[in-house]
């Protein structure tokens, strides 16, 4: 076994391994001798806070993740809800959440393709067909078309464009805010959804009975691209080192991908028709050690892998870079060994991989060992040999952290706002305006089950089973604006809005997702913004009675001043729908209808658009779960009558916002419809929903809910005041046009 | 027995399964053709070739894929008169491929679909076609009413007919503007072409009028439940909008 001199050691330390003096002696103390060099760098990746969740999965526990539509809750590649039933099959959804932040900042292009990639290939290694995509972003601000932030806005919405547009998969839902404090660490969250029957889930661990089972290698060749990505991803962005840090950025290959999603298919196919059973897993921090000693070790087994036998781009590459790389397209079966010539047959001949790709391939690697080591061999020699349980489950930091309280009771009230002059700025706000420059780049239709396409409504809708009359609606939202402030309160309101997204567009909410975007853990402040957020997902999810099935942290996200970013924990929710019939289609339907705001109309701004345009800080609105609870059933109730027409969310931009939306929606579908409000301050954003009830619903909408009707042309009035429809769209339309051409 | 269409997938191909399943939906007997099983295409009397990027777009979308061995099918059967229907990639590789406008030798193309203009991205938007040739003119649109309105969706970043001036004449003139860019209301406007396209060109067609080459998807927008304004009253499974081209294809088949 080749050791580390201990000089050499300290330099790789210095250089490539970000593990800390007492980790380092804690291997040693365990192995009873100083870690090879293959060693150091595994430990390195899988001991980093990307794998292994060290100073997060101590609060992770306390989110609910349980629930009578839980399949599988965190802890695999992916969780999955139960959808429904459809011609006595029962279907279900998988659902995978993550964070590309630190790539995405540095190569902005391939960093975000790449993010698309690996959280594709989560819910495919569920056994799943991936059905869609989302992409949360936050970037820094883009007034100056020429700045580095604006490349990096551009980079990462061509790189998620022509990934997902390549491998065929819709982008149904996101959302993007521009702001400071992501100026020097943008965030590239990624969520994807998949679709399977319940009887066929792949599990990313090796089933009972594995031992002497074969462990394949598939896809494209290792390269020396991506080395010491998960350590990179758990370090402080520093602008010196972005140039040395592109190295370990990964190199998109969305061509091959296809193919490999393809032939992944049909190995399912396959193993469904000889009822085969198997385990699957993505390979993503930590390559091939990473992810072939996760699938033995959580099965209770060990794994003898021979690295001479990985296919590999370059010759001539170190044995670390070969067993920790992050090269993509890359995926890890554990099947019986007679399967083996299928699978491979599969990949290598009926989808022909060495043709897509140079040396892209199906190759057995090694094999499942009952003895729970994790033993690589490399030119006959074994250049690691390590417990797996200690190199895959045993590390945790308990590191310190602040408890504070963020923000207070009142602050100033607003003062009177001219409406004429200021509801055209918020709608132009980067905040509010239009999002379709930005998402025109993605295919939001291809596989033509679209329902409800990106921008449409509130939330995308997707009929994902063929001839079936079940969808699924998928949501995402976390607002940076409360993000400044506090990021418990943050982390509620991106529950919250997630889910009204949900409901907006006619589906049941059936469980969430989150991503934890915070900074550095090391900092007890920056720590402690995390932990409080993390319990107030927990409160949420409790209180609404959703599980939280997969997520992700990416913690970090600072820049070289030492500055934390805006706290952001981004949540996506994911709703069911029993039949598309009844999902909510966008814009007013008519005029005479009368308009209803449910939901928390309390009159306070804190946190809004419009406090930051008055330049206020207003009091942020109250959290009420009983209320809530009570104007999810308002319109549920309204949906199971038939009389709702249409419905947005009260968020960025305020209830008034909201209704111009709804006829900004009509007047694409060519109805000139408008509405007349009369309401305290219509720019005040706490939450609930603005719904067009159809005239002679036989609902009671003469209490205080009603703040308007709908009228016959383009014109909205608004406490008196007049605003032409059109005129209006024009200002939201535009802001966006010239960042993305 | 009835004519079985073949929807071919090569390499990159990204949506042969709802081509294949509209086809299906509209009374066809279509099948996919994987590229490693090519001879098979020898047994199918029509072929519909869908969207995605063949070989990664690489050179120019269509450019590779248009030399691959089950092109070599797909001319022959457009040589013997069989019905050859191509959609965003696909009609990329037909054009690539010499079969449209069909103007010149096979295998050298005379017109691109080209870089998006002015911007040259990928662009998704829903559009509405409007068939620009009398409906007999072309054996896929024989069923369309006169000036039929298709409803689809552009997505794709190389959608732009280009070609010299005299070529782009001749197109217009020799009755290979199959399809023009319109309105909701069917109204040629430019602000309805999404990509810059040469004379407002959504699809060609070639002089025998057997092979169709259309840029939009319209199996995007082909059953009920894709569309944003659902007719109340019908079933959101039913096949709708779009599908009515398919309708035609697979009538021309049967006829």
């Amino acid at each position: 076994m080749r050791r580390c001199s201990s000089r050499r050691r300290r330099r790789r330390k210095l250089r490539l391994v970000n593990l800390r003096d007492e980790e380092l002696q804690r291997i040693a103390q365990r192995l009873g001798r100083e870690p090879s060099v293959v060693e150091l760098h595994a430990f390195d990746a899988a001991w980093s806070e990307h794998c292994s969740y060290k100073s997060s999965r101590r609060f992770l526990r306390n989110l609910p993740a349980g629930g009578a539509r839980v399949l599988l809750g965190p802890g695999e590649d992916a969780g999955i809800l139960h959808l429904g039933t459809h011609d006595g099959e029962r279907y279900a959804i998988v659902v995978a959440h993550e964070s590309h932040n630190h790539p995405s900042q540095v190569v902005p292009f391939e960093g975000a393709a790449t993010g698309i990639g690996g959280i594709v290939r989560d819910v495919l290694c569920m056994g799943a067909e991936v059905v869609a995509v989302a992409d949360p972003l936050r970037f820094g601000r883009c007034d100056d078309l020429a700045s580095h932030q604006s490349s990096v806005a551009r980079g990462v919405v061509d790189g998620i464009g022509a990934y997902g547009n390549a491998i065929g998969v819709p982008n149904v839902a996101g959302d993007v805010y521009f702001e400071r404090g992501f100026d020097e660490n943008c965030l590239v969250n990624v969520v994807a959804l998949g679709i399977l029957n319940e009887k066929n889930v792949i599990h990313s661990y090796a089933p009972k009975g594995a031992e002497g089972w074969q462990i394949v290698l598939v896809g494209k060749a290792t390269d020396p691209s991506g080395f010491g990505g998960a350590s990179f991803s758990s370090l402080t962005l520093d602008a010196r080192d972005a140039e040395l840090n592109k190295g370990a950025v990964q190199v998109p290959d969305p061509f091959l991908k296809n193919v490999l999603m393809r032939a992944s298919y049909r190995v399912f196919a396959l193993l469904r028709e000889r009822k085969v059973p198997a385990a699957f897993k993505d390979l993503g921090a930590g390559g091939v050690v990473g992810c072939s000693a996760e699938i033995t070790a959580h099965g209770g087994y060990g794994a003898r892998i021979e690295l001479d036998k990985v296919n590999v781009a370059v010759e001539g590459m170190p044995p670390e870079v070969i067993a920790v790389g992050e090269t993509q397209e890359r995926m890890l079966w554990v099947v019986p060994p007679d399967f083996v010539p299928e699978l491979l047959r599969v990949y290598n001949e009926e989808f022909g991989l060495p043709d897509v790709a140079c040396n892209a391939r199906a190759a057995v690697i090694g094999e499942v060992t009952a003895q729970q080591r994790y033993v690589l061999e490399y030119r006959g020699r074994v250049v690691m040999d390590v417990e797996s349980e200690f190199l895959t489950g045993s590390i945790h930091d308990d590191l310190p952290y602040t408890e504070k309280i963020y923000h207070g009771a009142a602050a100033q009230e607003l003062p009177a706002v001219d409406l004429e002059g200021i509801f055209p700025r918020v709608l132009a706000h980067r905040d509010v305006c239009s999002r379709e420059p930005l998402y025109r780049h993605y295919d939001a239709v291809v596989r033509g089950c679209t329902v409800l396409p990106r921008g449409a409504a509130d939330a995308g809708v997707l009929a994902p089973v063929p001839g079936s009359r079940l969808g699924v609606a998928l949501a995402v939202a976390g607002n940076p604006r409360y993000g400044r402030i506090d990021p418990a309160y943050a982390a509620e309101q991106a529950v919250l809005e997630a889910m009204r997204r949900v409901v907006a567009v006619g589906a049941h909410p059936i469980g969430l997702t989150d991503c934890l975007n915070f900074g550095n853990p090391r900092k007890a402040e920056q720590y402690g913004a995390f932990v409080a957020a993390v319990e107030a997902l927990a409160r949420a999810a409790t209180e609404l009675d959703l599980p939280f099935v997969s997520g992700n942290v990416s913690l970090y996200n600072e820049t070289s001043a030492g500055n934390a970013i805006p706290s952001s924990p981004i949540v996506a929710c994911i709703g069911s729908i029993d039949d598309i019939a009844n999902v909510v289609t966008p814009g007013f339907k008519a005029p005479g209808s009368a308009l209803l705001w449910v939901g928390n109309r309390e009159l306070v701004a804190g946190g809004s658009v419009l406090a930051e345009l008055l330049g206020v800080k207003g009091t942020l609105p109250n959290i009420e779960y009983d209320a809530e609870r009570a104007a999810l059933a308002i319109v549920r109730d309204a949906i199971a009558r038939g009389v709702l027409r249409a419905c947005r969310v009260v968020a960025d931009g305020g209830m008034l916002t909201a209704v111009a939306r709804l006829a900004f929606d009509a007047l694409a579908a060519g109805r000139k419809i408008g509405a007349e409000i009369d309401f305290g301050n219509p720019l005040c954003e706490a939450g609930g929903f603005v719904c067009e009830i159809a005239a002679g619903s036989g609902m009671d909408v003469t209490g205080t809910l009603q703040i308007g009707a709908t009228i016959d042309g383009p014109e909205l009035i608004v406490n008196g005041t007049r605003f032409d429809i059109e005129r209006l769209h024009e200002i939201w339309s535009q802001p966006l046009a010239q960042l993305y051409p | 027995m009835s004519a079985r269409i073949a929807v071919p997938v090569f390499p990159g191909t990204n949506s042969e399964d709802e081509t294949l399943r509209l086809l299906r939906d509209c009374g066809g007997d279509a099948e996919l053709v994987h590229w490693s099983q090519a001879s098979q295409m020898a047994q199918f009397d029509a072929f519909v070739l869908s969207g995605g990027f063949a070989y990664e777009d690489r050179i120019r979308a269509g450019a590779i894929a248009a030399h691959d061995r089950m092109m070599d099918y797909v001319i022959e059967a457009t040589g013997s008169g069989k019905l050859v229907f191509g959609i965003c990639n696909g009609a990329q590789i037909l054009l690539e491929a010499g079969l449209v406008p069909g103007t010149g030798p096979i295998r050298r193309p005379t017109a691109a679909f080209t870089r998006n203009g002015p911007a040259p991205h990928f662009i998704c938007r829903h559009v509405y076609m409007k068939l620009a040739i009398e409906p007999a003119r072309c054996a896929i649109t024989a069923a369309l009413p006169q000036d039929a309105l298709v409803p689809a969706w552009a997505a794709h970043a190389e959608g732009r007919l280009a070609a010299t001036p005299e070529h782009l004449s001749e197109i217009a003139a020799g009755g290979h503007l199959a399809f023009i860019y319109a309105n909701a209301n069917g109204i040629v406007d430019p602000a309805a072409i999404p990509n810059g396209s040469a004379l407002g060109c959504a699809g060609l067609v070639n002089r025998e009028g057997n092979v169709l080459a259309i840029m939009p998807h319209p199996e995007r927008d082909a059953w009920n439940f894709n569309h944003l304004d659902r007719r109340e009253g019908e079933d959101v499974l039913a096949p709708s909008g779009g599908s009515i081209l398919f309708h035609s294809f697979i009538k021309a088949l049967s006829s």
